[in-house]
C-alpha cells in the first residue's frame, strides 16, 4: 500500500522528477563523454603532441569527479525535499520508520541507476553525433576515436552507482533520524541571513589575492613549461577557492551598495530583485563558483581548440607565401585555376641541369618572387626584385623536389637561358586572397600535381600538403578542445539550471504574494528575467577573466592565444544564452500562474 | 458620497457547464459605506474567501456587478487589475505573506515602490505609519527575526502605507496569540476611527469579529443575517455574535 501512494506521489510530481531525471542523465551522459576520450590513451596518443595530455586530462576527471558529486548531492537534496512531507505524513499515519527508510533507498537507487544508463546510452549516442559532427564540418583528422568505449562505459557505471548508493544511503539515514515534526513543517523553515561585515571583507580580500596567485601560476606555466606539475595543482586549488570567496564576498558587497542607493533600489521591484540575489547568492555560493570554474573550463577548452584550428591556417599560410605552385600547368590545371577569383599569377621559367637550376631574370626583375620571413616569432613578407637577394634563389628551388633539384639555382639573361640545353620548365605561383576558401581547389591542384610528379607526393612543399600535414597534428588537439568545451558546457548548464529550478517551489508563494498586492506580470516576469540572468552572468564575468587570463598558460603551444578570441566567445556566449532563456522559461512556467 | 463597496447579485459557479457544478457563491447583495469596519462570518467552506478573492480582483464572478471606490471591477483587464490592487486595496493575510529577504521597513515600502513613488517619499510615508503602528524600533529586522504580531503588524503596516481606498483583511489574527490578537485588533480600529480608514474583515473567530461596527453572515454561498453593533460595548456585541452564531449554524 505504502509502495502504491509512494509510487502515486511521484505521479503527481511529475514535471520535478523529470527535471531531476534529466538533469541526471545529462550528467551520466557527460561523465561518460569525458571518460571515452581522456580514458582512450591510444586516443590522446596519437591526436596531441603535447606530454602532458594525459596528465591534463588526469586532472580533469579529478576535477569532473569532485562536480559529478557536488551535482549529484544537490539533486538528492532536491529529491529529498520533494519526498520529505510525504514521507513525514506517512511515518504520522503510523508507518514504521525502518520501512521509510527502505522506500527513499530504494527511489533514490532506483533513479540514480535508471538516469546512468539513459544517459550512458545518450552519452554514446552525443558522443558519436558531436564527433561525426566536428570531423566532417571542422575537417579535422582524428584517429582511435570512438564514440563507443568499453571502458569508459564501466567506470560510468562504477562511479555513478557507488555515488547513488552513498546517496540512498544518506537519504535513508537522515530520513530515520529526522523527527516527524520537522519533516512535515521543511517548507516553512526561514531561511536565516546574517551577515558578520568583517568576515566579509577578510573573504574579499582573500579572494582576491588567492586568484592573484593562482593567475601568476597559470602566466608562469606560460613561460616555464617545468612548472606544471606544480603549477596545476596550485593554480586549480587557488582559483577555486578565491572563486568562492570572491562570489561569496564581493557580489554581495556589490548588491548590499546597490541596495543602499535608494533612488535605484526603492523603484518598482528593485528592492525585491536585489534581495532575492543577495539571498540566492549565499544559498548559491558552492554551485556559482563551481559553475564559474565549469565555465572558464569549457570556455578555455573551446578557445584553445579554436586556437589550434588558427594554428594550423597561420603555419600554412606562414611556411608558405604562395597558395600553390603549379609545375608545367596543364589544361585541367589551367582551368582550375582560371576558376579562382581574386588571383595573382606569377610564372617563373626555368631550366634543370645537373649543376645548376637556371631561371631567367627577366622573370625576377618584372614580377618580383615573395616569400614569407621568419625573425623570431614575426613573420614579415619579403619582395625582392634582384638577384643579389641571397634567399630568392633558395626560395624558388625550394619549390622543385629535393632529388630533382640541382644544387644551386642561377640567374641569367634571356639570351644565356635560350642557349642552354635543358628542358625548358615553367613553374606557375598562384596567390588569392584567401587560401582557405579556396581549399578545394588547392586540394585538387596538389593531387593532379602529385599524380604527374609522383615525387612531390613525398616532396609534400606546397600549401596544401603543409596544411594536410599540420592539420592532422593539429586537429586532434582542436578537437578534444571543442569536445570537451561542449561537454563541460552542457554539464554547467544543467548544473545551474538545475540548482535554479530547485528552488522554484519556494518562490512560488512570493511571486504570489507579489501579485496578489498588485504587481503586474509583465513586472513578475522582468524581476525573474532580471534575477537569473545576474545568476547566469556572475560565474560567467569571472569564467572569462579565468580563460584569458588562463590562455597565458597556452604560449607555448599556441602562436596567438588571443588572436580571433570573439569566435569561441561569440559561440559559446549563443550556446550559454540558449540555456539562460531554457532556465527562465522553466522557471516562470513553475513560479507564474 | 460614493460606497466603497457595492455588490450586487453575484453569483460564482465552480465546474464548466456539462460538467458537476459548485455554487461557492449566491445572489450576494450587500454595500459597504466610506469609513466602515465591516465583517463577514462563515464557517470554513461557507464562501467567505471566494468572495473576499473577488472582492480583491484575483478572482471573477460568474455573475453579476462589485463596484469599489465606484469603479467596476468586473470589467478590467489583467493589468488593471494589478493596478487597482496596488492602488486602491491594503491586504492584510492569515500567514502575513511577508517577503522574508527583506527587511520590515522594505516590506512596508514595497506597495509604494511598486507604484513608482519617489523614493524622497516613501520614507516619510513608512516613517509615519511605523510609528502610528508602532514598528519605529523594529524597521531593519526581517520577518524571521520578529514575533507574529510584529509581523501581522508589519503586514498591516504594509496595506496602509498607500493610503488605500479599503482594507481587506483574510483572517488576520488566525496565526496570532490572543494577545498579539487583540494588539492588532485595536490597532485596526484606531486607524478606522481615527483615519477614517474602510475595512473589511474575513473571519471565523467571533473574538476578532466583536470590533467591527457590522457583521453579514454568510451560510453555504448565501448571506444570511445581519448583526450591527450600535451602541453596543465589544463585550455585549461579542455575546451578541455568539448567540447569532448559534441560532445561524443551526
Amino acid at each position: 500500500m505504502l509502495n502504491k501512494l509512494a509510487i502515486g506521489g511521484i505521479k503527481h510530481r511529475l514535471r520535478d522528477y523529470s527535471v531531476l531525471f534529466s538533469g541526471l542523465m545529462i550528467a551520466a551522459s557527460i561523465f561518460y563523454m569525458f571518460l571515452s576520450l581522456a580514458l582512450n590513451k591510444a586516443f590522446l596518443k596519437s591526436n596531441s603532441p603535447a606530454q602532458a595530455t594525459a596528465f591534463i586530462f588526469g586532472f580533469g576527471i579529478v576535477l569532473l569527479a569532485i562536480i559529478t558529486i557536488v551535482y549529484i548531492n544537490y539533486a538528492n537534496k532536491f529529491l529529498l525535499s520533494m519526498r520529505q512531507k510525504e514521507y513525514g505524513m506517512f511515518m504520522m499515519l503510523g508507518a514504521k520508520s525502518s520501512k521509510i527508510s527502505k522506500m527513499i533507498f530504494v527511489e533514490t537507487f532506483a533513479i540514480g541507476a535508471i538516469a546512468t544508463a539513459v544517459g550512458s546510452l545518450i552519452g554514446i549516442g552525443i558522443t558519436g553525433f558531436v564527433g561525426d559532427l566536428l570531423i566532417k564540418n571542422m575537417d579535422m583528422q582524428v584517429s582511435h576515436f570512438n564514440s563507443f568505449y568499453l571502458p569508459a562505459l564501466l567506470w560510468t557505471f562504477v562511479f555513478f552507482i557507488v555515488i547513488f548508493i552513498f546517496s540512498a544511503l544518506r537519504n535513508s539515514i537522515s530520513l530515520r533520524f529526522t523527527k516527524v515534526m520537522t519533516l512535515l513543517n521543511m517548507d516553512s523553515q526561514p531561511t536565516k541571513l546574517k551577515r558578520n561585515n568583517a568576515w566579509t571583507i577578510i573573504q574579499s580580500i582573500l579572494g582576491v589575492i588567492l586568484l592573484a596567485i593562482g593567475y601568476w601560476c597559470m602566466v608562469k606555466m606560460g613561460k616555464d613549461a617545468t612548472f606544471i606539475f606544480l603549477g596545476v595543482p596550485v593554480a586549480l586549488f587557488t582559483i577555486v577557492a578565491g572563486t568562492y570567496f570572491v562570489i561569496n564576498s564581493l557580489t554581495t558587497t556589490i548588491i548590499n551598495l546597490l541596495k543602499r542607493n535608494t533612488s535605484f533600489s526603492q523603484k518598482g521591484l528593485n528592492n525585491f530583485t536585489l534581495s532575492q540575489l543577495n539571498f540566492r547568492i549565499a544559498d548559491y555560493t558552492k554551485i556559482l563558483s563551481m559553475v564559474s570554474i565549469m565555465f572558464a573550463l569549457a570556455l578555455g577548452a573551446i578557445t584553445v581548440g579554436l586556437g589550434f584550428r588558427q594554428q594550423i591556417d597561420t603555419v600554412a599560410n606562414g611556411q608558405n607565401y604562395y597558395d600553390a605552385s603549379i609545375r608545367n600547368i596543364n589544361n585541367k590545371e589551367q582551368n582550375l585555376v582560371d576558376k579562382i577569383d581574386h588571383k595573382k599569377l606569377t610564372v617563373y621559367e626555368f631550366k634543370n641541369t645537373k649543376k645548376f637550376t637556371y631561371y631567367r631574370n627577366s622573370d625576377l626583375e618584372s614580377q618580383g618572387f615573395t616569400y614569407n620571413k621568419f625573425s623570431k616569432s614575426m613573420i614579415s613578407k619579403e619582395v625582392p626584385t634582384h638577384k643579389s637577394n641571397p634567399s630568392v634563389a633558395f626560395q624558388l628551388q625550394n619549390t622543385i623536389p629535393v632529388d630533382e633539384a640541382a644544387p644551386q639555382a642561377k640567374f641569367v639573361s634571356d639570351a644565356k637561358f635560350d642557349s642552354l640545353s635543358g628542358k625548358p620548365e615553367t613553374m606557375t605561383f598562384v596567390k588569392t586572397d584567401s587560401f582557405k576558401n579556396n581549399l578545394s581547389t588547392f586540394k585538387k591542384i596538389s593531387e593532379i600535381q602529385a599524380a604527374r610528379y609522383p615525387a612531390y607526393k613525398q616532396f609534400g612543399g606546397d600549401k596544401y600538403s603543409v596544411y594536410k600535414n599540420i592539420n592532422s597534428f593539429f586537429s586532434g588537439l582542436e578537437f578534444m578542445g571543442f569536445f570537451l568545451g561542449i561537454a563541460f558546457l552542457a554539464m554547467l548548464a544543467s548544473c545551474l539550471m538545475f540548482k535554479i529550478l530547485s528552488g522554484a517551489a519556494g518562490d512560488v508563494k512570493r511571486y504570489n504574494m507579489l501579485y496578489k498586492i498588485g504587481t503586474r506580470q509583465r513586472s513578475l516576469r522582468q524581476t525573474i528575467n532580471k534575477e537569473i540572468a545576474v545568476l547566469f552572468s556572475v560565474p560567467a564575468v569571472l569564467g572569462i577573466v579565468h580563460v584569458l587570463v588562463g590562455l597565458q598558460m597556452f604560449k607555448p603551444l599556441l602562436y596567438k592565444p588571443y588572436m580571433h578570441i570573439e569566435v569561441p566567445f561569440l559561440i559559446f556566449f549563443v550556446l550559454y544564452l540558449g540555456y539562460y532563456f531554457i532556465t527562465r522559461y522553466l522557471y516562470k512556467k513553475i513560479v507564474l500562474k | 458620497m460614493t460606497k466603497i463597496v457595492e455588490v450586487k447579485n453575484i453569483e460564482k459557479i465552480y465546474g464548466k457547464a456539462n460538467e458537476k457544478q459548485f455554487k461557492a457563491l449566491s445572489d450576494v447583495n450587500f454595500e459597504v459605506q466610506p469609513g466602515e469596519f465591516v465583517g463577514i462570518m462563515g464557517a470554513s467552506g461557507s464562501g467567505k474567501t471566494t468572495l473576499l478573492n473577488i472582492l480583491s480582483t484575483l478572482d471573477t464572478a460568474t455573475s453579476g456587478e462589485v463596484k469599489i471606490a465606484g469603479e467596476d471591477i468586473t470589467k478590467l483587464k489583467n493589468n488593471e487589475m494589478a493596478d487597482f490592487r496596488a492602488n486602491k486595496i491594503g491586504f492584510i493575510f492569515q500567514d502575513f505573506n511577508l517577503l522574508e529577504n527583506l527587511t520590515a521597513y522594505e516590506n512596508i515600502a514595497l506597495p509604494l515602490a511598486l507604484q513608482n513613488t519617489s523614493p524622497k517619499k516613501i520614507k516619510p510615508a513608512v516613517d509615519s505609519i511605523s510609528a502610528k503602528l508602532g514598528l519605529t524600533e523594529i524597521l531593519n529586522h526581517y520577518p524571521t527575526e520578529l514575533s507574529g504580531g510584529q509581523k501581522q503588524r508589519v503586514a498591516a503596516a504594509r496595506a496602509l502605507v498607500h493610503n488605500p481606498s479599503i482594507i481587506f483583511g483574510d483572517e488576520p489574527t488566525g496565526a496570532l496569540d490572543s494577545k498579539s490578537a487583540r494588539a492588532l485588533m485595536d490597532t485596526m480600529t484606531k486607524v478606522n476611527k481615527e483615519d477614517n480608514v474602510s475595512i473589511l474583515l474575513v473571519t471565523h473567530d467571533p473574538f476578532s469579529a466583536s470590533f467591527c461596527d457590522r457583521i453579514l453572515f454568510i451560510k453555504d454561498g448565501e448571506i444570511g443575517q445581519e448583526l450591527k453593533k450600535e451602541e453596543h460595548s465589544r463585550g455585549e456585541f461579542y455575546q451578541e455574535i455568539l448567540d447569532s452564531l448559534g441560532t445561524f449554524a443551526e
